[in-house]
């Protein structure tokens, strides 16, 4: 098992519990739920799960994007850095959202919609890039 | 809906800080350009929508994430695959 980046922020030392996350504007498609709780599953690593609080078949299976594209990151407007009210770069859990389709072989993951997450506050955002430069479906497992 | 006719060159301002300039019109579109203070993001609508389709489409993973990390693990998946 290759080991854990170390600017990868640790959610909790209790993982089994979670932690809440609000996200203020919801995720794209579901802009009502922003309540929701950030699993680390015990042999997880490197993906985390995101539940919805209020809706509970509304979840997603997230994964730290460095472990897809090393130099991954996201350049953040003014406005969004200060909705997240983030203070140091340490402070930002970014995850990706993944898709698993029939064949989990074929998983990809959104690199143009990351999640970030101010670990301090618990806020949560959905950030838009564009997918001219960031695929909206990077394989995650190398294909023979 | 407020709808404007303008000519190649012409601009019309939104909210006093966003100009919207109609560039071009060709047989294939109109070609916009857009100026805005960094603060506002400019994005072109099927992105939010291909954004939205892709987090539905995360919602209907049903495999355990357990499964997904053992698969991701057995792949030694280290290879960048985007320069």
């Amino acid at each position: 098992m290759t080991p854990e980046p170390a600017n990868t922020p640790h959610v909790t030392p209790e993982n089994a519990d979670g932690i809440p996350v609000t996200f203020p504007k919801g995720l794209l498609g579901f802009e009502r739920l922003t309540a929701f709780t950030l699993f680390e599953p015990k042999d997880g690593y490197p993906l985390k799960f995101l539940q919805s609080n209020e809706n509970a078949e509304v979840s997603f299976i997230c994964i730290d994007p460095v472990t897809v594209k090393r130099d991954y990151q996201v350049p953040l407007t003014p406005e969004e850095a200060e909705a997240l009210a983030l203070e140091a770069p340490e402070d930002a859990l970014i995850l990706t959202l993944v898709v698993v389709p029939e064949d989990p072989r074929h998983m990809t993951t959104n690199l143009a919609g990351p999640l970030i997450i101010n670990i301090r506050t618990r806020v949560g955002r959905q950030i838009i890039l564009s997918s001219e430069t960031y695929p909206l479906r990077c394989p995650i497992l190398l294909q023979d | 809906m407020l709808v404007i006719t303008r000519k190649p060159d012409q601009s019309i301002v939104i909210g006093g800080e966003v100009e919207v300039i109609v560039l071009g019109i060709t047989k294939d579109g109109v070609r916009l350009g857009i100026k805005a203070p960094r603060t506002v993001q400019v994005h072109r609508r099927e992105v939010f929508e291909a954004i939205a389709a892709e987090n539905r489409a995360a919602t209907a993973s049903k495999v355990p994430v357990q499964d997904v990390a053992a698969l991701l693990r057995a792949a030694q998946v280290r290879k960048p695959h985007i320069r």
